[in-house]
């Protein structure tokens, strides 16, 4: 442990120093987008590229909620309720006023974004399980206020919300949709890693663990609680207006209830709070669960029930705590032999 | 950092390869039909198997022309996106040729958009939204009694039987809403009569007392309630305890056919009528026999509509499929569902379990689609446990009744 | 005056746990609180860094201002750095990312800049980071840099809070017992550390200790508190024979002599 610890304070020195050119032109975030450009031509199934589309849309809303539960330990419950309003929204704009998808989109996400800066508000007195509960009453307020409102299809749904048009024409397909989602989502993860890694993502830990001292270092805690859920409303606002645009476009507040958001919280729990990969990759696996277990829908609810208490009891930390073991040792082994070679 | 984000790349992807199978019809030469609905509440998982193993029945005895049928069967809990998920997994992973769903209005809706656009054939065995059909969509075929149906074989019997002066009380859902709707539509083109009262609530209210109080003071003849079963239930229950007589009717939406309302209500529920496509205390021999084999094969004391719907829906496929001239190949799927399709608007004055004849035809019109136009009046005669029913009346319609001109 | 402090008061319930308060700070003196246990010590250093309010009459004036009721972050802003008795530092964090939160105040990038990951933001995050690893080079943890706080031994922590509170770069540092519990060569390095600092940034400086070595050797004055209220301040030398101050701490029942030996021992 000393002697590895020793060489860290030196490998964090070298970081700073010169870090190779591919690395400062991001160039794992070009890889990554060159393997998601060709991923669905690796299956012609259309089906493949609906659940393609779904995971990517519940990675968009689980690294949104990563950053206001994950990274600011700010427990909330509303996340999918953020979902629902920037669906709507989205829609609204879109079908009502004519609006295209290109506007209405950010118009929606931007809309979403104040309505949870909003919502935040509860936070700056309740935490844990009070700001839970009064979440959940916002939450389920908006699903019930949806489904009494008839110029939003009240409890029938809102149907024919018009598809993005690119150049004339009509974006219905699921491959085509894809490289709408897909850059989105990427971008998703990629302004989460910033956060992440500058002050406001340092801030938001901070804040988590012990929000006293983090003001007494001179961090605004009601400043940061709001922009945490104001920034995780962003992500919801915008996944859900691509939920509201992708075919058939209809829309209803049975999608968004307290299941749902469940299902989004085991994405992030079993990702590892906090960590972007490992959310990401949890939404995808717990999409393509869901999708699989569509087969066995007596039991789909007891399967779910226990990976979560397995994810849990096995891997407390998620699959992010295993990645960053993983990195951790990878890292201490090559010191070692650096050290090695040294001496 | 490169080399890690190559690698779980690629691991997902291998993972996503895996997990999801290729989206090859198993084998050629069957005919594959998906069946979605509401499972698991109440008998859903019941009538689901139901319709399954009736489709499977023809395999036993060699099939339809030698064409074996392989039925896919999921749950779309009522909720519009698991519906959309099952009908793109039908159409793109399964491969079927028809499509047989779903049981919530709102999860039918957007499904008739993807047959529409895919043109895979659907044949909607329980939803009741009056604009299902009204789409325009050329795939789609209701066995259900739509609402525009429905809601008038109240109003007509009750009109001519009991009176016009209606109170409305009813709760936010779609079955509530469409119900007053067509209702008061129905009064008001007919006999240019107005709501007595309105009341609306909401999903999970329980105290509907106030309203009832004021519905009692203006000796209504009529008391409509929409909603679904628990609201029927406590409406029915306290419209006693207010005191609004029982020579007031008492109607409601069609959850009211479900069992629990009778149960939940107790006395209550006596002389509370309800529109439905069936009844299990109908006398007509073939409603006896199908009453009989539910209640000894799936332990249903009291087959509903849903059951005698999914029933009538899975024989109606059996016909067109045997009517129509099926390749089964995966170059043929396309001409197929088409032949499916066509053959369904052949069906003409089908016998079932229906109280009226079914009658499918080519255009895309609710005229054509909603084949089903016999309404029937239940009534119930005893409440609780061992609650007791009766049909009071049957009313067919004409195609066009109740389609804005 | 950096610090003027007059009429501060705090009550818990029924408990006067600061009364009517008069405290004025140089700028750049050593400063020593010491009085016994649950004598509102700490409490007057949650005052003025603005965890507690203070009953209405209280003032607080730090370098001209008048920062009375400022919520926590202002007066931290302000220049006023603070460690706490139980430390408080962020054990999920990595060393070095305690000290980056320290610098908060001075981070020079907006919330949109850093959202978008511009290339300003890594320019400024290399810069800072470089600073904190020189500052972390003087507390003396360089080699834990990336190790999560919370593995640090005691000692380790302590010399982590002082850091941290270095980073934000404070006008007047205050530092509740930074020295309990820490084996006497450890409260010797933690004490030419804090010396070292204090010369090296121009600093002002407050310590709460119940070590009287430390206050005794590197305050200029000690201000003496029990049950809340000022009872003596001067230099050390003069507390240290003020027969108040020996009653507090140690009862009257004891002898000139033995208290001597006693405070020699200490
Ligand atoms: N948040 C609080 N609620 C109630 N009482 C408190 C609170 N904080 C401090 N007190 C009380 O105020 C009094 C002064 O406490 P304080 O912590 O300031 O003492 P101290 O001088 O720092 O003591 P020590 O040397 O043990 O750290 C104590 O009696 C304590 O119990
Ligand atoms: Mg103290």
């Amino acid at each position: 442990m000393e002697d590895a610890s020793i060489s860290a304070g030196d490998a964090v020195r070298r970081d700073l120093g010169a870090r190779p050119l591919w690395s400062r032109l991001h160039l794992p975030w070009v890889a990554g987008a060159l393997f998601l450009l060709l991923l669905p031509w690796a299956t012609r199934n259309a089906y493949h590229h609906y659940i393609l589309n779904l995971i990517l849309i519940n990675v968009i809303l689980a690294v949104g909620l990563n950053i206001v539960k994950g990274f600011a330990g700010q427990v909330t419950v509303g996340h999918y309720a953020m979902a629902a309003i920037g669906a709507y929204a989205s829609a609204v704009f879109a079908a009502k006023f004519g609006v295209p998808f290109w506007l209405a989109l950010p118009a929606a996400t931007l809309f979403t974004g104040l309505v949870g800066a909003i919502v935040g508000i509860p936070a700056f007195r309740l935490e844990g399980a009070y700001l839970a509960l009064a979440t959940l009453g916002l939450a389920e307020s908006v699903r019930i206020a949806i489904g009494v409102t008839d110029y939003l299809g009240a409890a029938v749904g809102f149907s024919d919300i018009p598809p993005p048009v690119f150049f004339g024409r009509p974006v219905v397909d699921h491959i085509a949709y894809y490289y709408i989602v897909m850059p989105l989502a990427l971008a998703g993860i990629y302004f989460s890693f910033c956060i992440l890694r500058s002050d406001i993502g340092r801030s938001f830990k901070a804040l988590r663990e012990d929000s006293l001292a983090a003001a007494a270092c001179g961090i605004n805690v009601r400043k940061y609680k709001l922009l945490a859920f104001l920034i995780s409303a962003l992500y919801a606002g915008c996944a859900g207006s691509l939920q509201a645009h992708m075919a058939p476009g209809f829309l209803h507040p049975n999608s968004y209830t307290i299941t749902e958001m469940v299902t989004l919280l085991l994405m992030v729990v079993m990702g590892g709070l906090g960590h972007i990969w490992g959310g990401v990759i949890g939404a995808a696996i717990v999409t393509v669960i869901y999708d699989l277990t569509r087969d066995y829908y007596q039991y789909q609810m007891a399967i779910f029930g226990m990976v979560i208490v397995l994810t849990v009891m096995f891997m407390p930390r998620g699959i992010g705590g295993l990645i960053d073991d993983y990195l951790a040792k990878r890292r201490f082994v090559a010191i070692r032999r650096a050290k090695a070679n040294a001496a | 950092m490169v080399a890690y984000v190559v690698r779980l790349c690629l691991a997902l992807a291998l993972g996503l390869a895996f997990s999801l199978r290729p989206g090859v019809a198993d084998a050629q030469g069957t005919i594959r039909v998906g069946i979605t609905l509401r499972m698991l509440v109440e008998n859903g998982f019941k009538y689901g198997q139901m319709a399954q193993d009736e489709l499977l029945a023809v395999n036993a005895a060699g099939g339809i022309k030698g064409q074996k049928i392989e039925v896919v069967l999921l749950d779309d809990e009522c909720k519009p996106d698991k519906g959309v998920a099952n009908t793109n997994r039908f159409i793109h992973q399964n491969k079927v040729h028809l499509i047989m769903g779903s049981t919530c209005s709102s999860v039918t809706l957007p499904m008739v958009d993807i047959v529409t656009k895919e043109e895979i054939p659907l044949i909607i065995p329980h939803s009741t939204n009056t604009t299902i059909t009204q789409k325009g969509s050329a795939w789609i075929f209701r066995t259900s009694v739509a609402e525009r149906f429905y809601a008038a074989v109240h109003a007509k019997y009750l009109a001519e039987n009991a009176g016009k002066k209606v109170a409305y009380l009813f709760t936010n859902d779609g079955a509530g809403i469409s119900f007053v709707r067509d209702y008061k539509s129905y009064m008001a083109d007919t006999y240019k009569v107005e709501p007595l009262y309105e009341g609306q609530m909401q999903e999970t209210d329980l105290d509907f007392r106030p309203h009832l109080l004021k519905i009692k003071s203006l000796n209504p003849d009529v008391l409509a309630i929409g909603g679904q079963i628990d609201a029927i239930a406590r409406i029915s229950q306290q419209s006693y305890e207010v005191g609004i007589p029982s020579k007031v009717r008492r109607v409601s939406a069609s959850a009211a056919s479900n069992a629990p309302v009778p149960e939940l209500a107790g006395d209550a529920v006596k002389g509370l009528i309800f529109a439905a496509a069936f009844s299990c205390t109908d006398e007509r021999p073939i409603a006896k026999e199908f009453v009989k084999m539910v209640q000894e094969k799936y332990k249903v004391r009291c087959p509903d509509h849903d059951f005698s719907q999914a029933y009538e829906t899975a024989q109606l496929v059996k016909l067109a499929l045997s009517r129509a001239k099926l390749t089964l190949t995966d170059a043929s799927l396309a001409d197929d569902r088409k032949a499916i399709r066509d053959a369904f608007a052949t069906i003409k004055d089908y016998q079932g379990l229906a109280s009226g004849p079914i009658n499918f035809c080519a255009d895309p019109t609710p005229q054509c689609r909603d084949g089903n136009r016999t309404g029937i009046l239940v009534e119930y005669t005893k409440g609780g446990k061992d609650y007791e029913m009766r049909v009071l009346a049957r009313v067919g319609f004409e195609a066009d009744f109740g389609l804005k001109k | 005056m950096l610090l003027e402090v007059t009429g501060l008061s705090k009550r818990f319930g029924g408990l006067v746990a600061v009364s009517k308060l008069d405290l004025s700070i140089r700028e750049g003196e050593i400063r020593g609180i010491i009085g016994p246990n649950g004598s509102g010590k700490s409490t007057l250093f949650n005052l003025i860094s603005g965890v507690y309010q203070a009953e209405p009459g209280g003032r607080i004036v730090f370098a001209g201002e008048d920062i009375t009721g400022y919520p926590s972050h202002e007066i931290a802003r302000r220049g006023i750095a603070r460690t706490f008795q139980l430390l408080r530092i962020f054990t999920q964090m990595s060393v070095l990312e305690n000290l980056l939160i320290g610098y908060h105040p001075h981070v020079r990038y907006g919330s949109a800049a850093a959202t978008l990951g511009s290339a300003s933001v890594w320019t400024e995050e290399r810069r800072l980071k470089d600073e904190m690893m020189e500052l972390l080079g003087f507390i003396g943890l360089t080699d834990y840099a990336e190790i999560p706080a919370g593995e640090l031994s005691i000692g380790q922590r302590r010399l982590l809070a002082l850091g941290r509170a270095m980073a934000m770069r404070p006008k007047l540092l205050m530092l509740d017992e930074p020295a309990a519990g820490l084996s006497p060569v450890n409260v010797d390095k933690l004490l030419s550390t804090v010396l070292a600092l204090k010369q090296r940034y121009g600093l002002t400086v407050v310590i709460i200790e119940h070590i009287l070595k430390v206050v005794m050797e590197s305050c200029d004055t000690v201000t003496v508190l029990e049950h809340g209220e000022k009872i003596a301040e001067g230099a050390p030398a003069a507390i240290k024979d003020d027969h108040r101050v020996i009653e507090a701490y140690l009862g009257k029942e004891m002898g000139d002599a033995e208290v001597r030996a006693f405070l020699k021992a200490s």
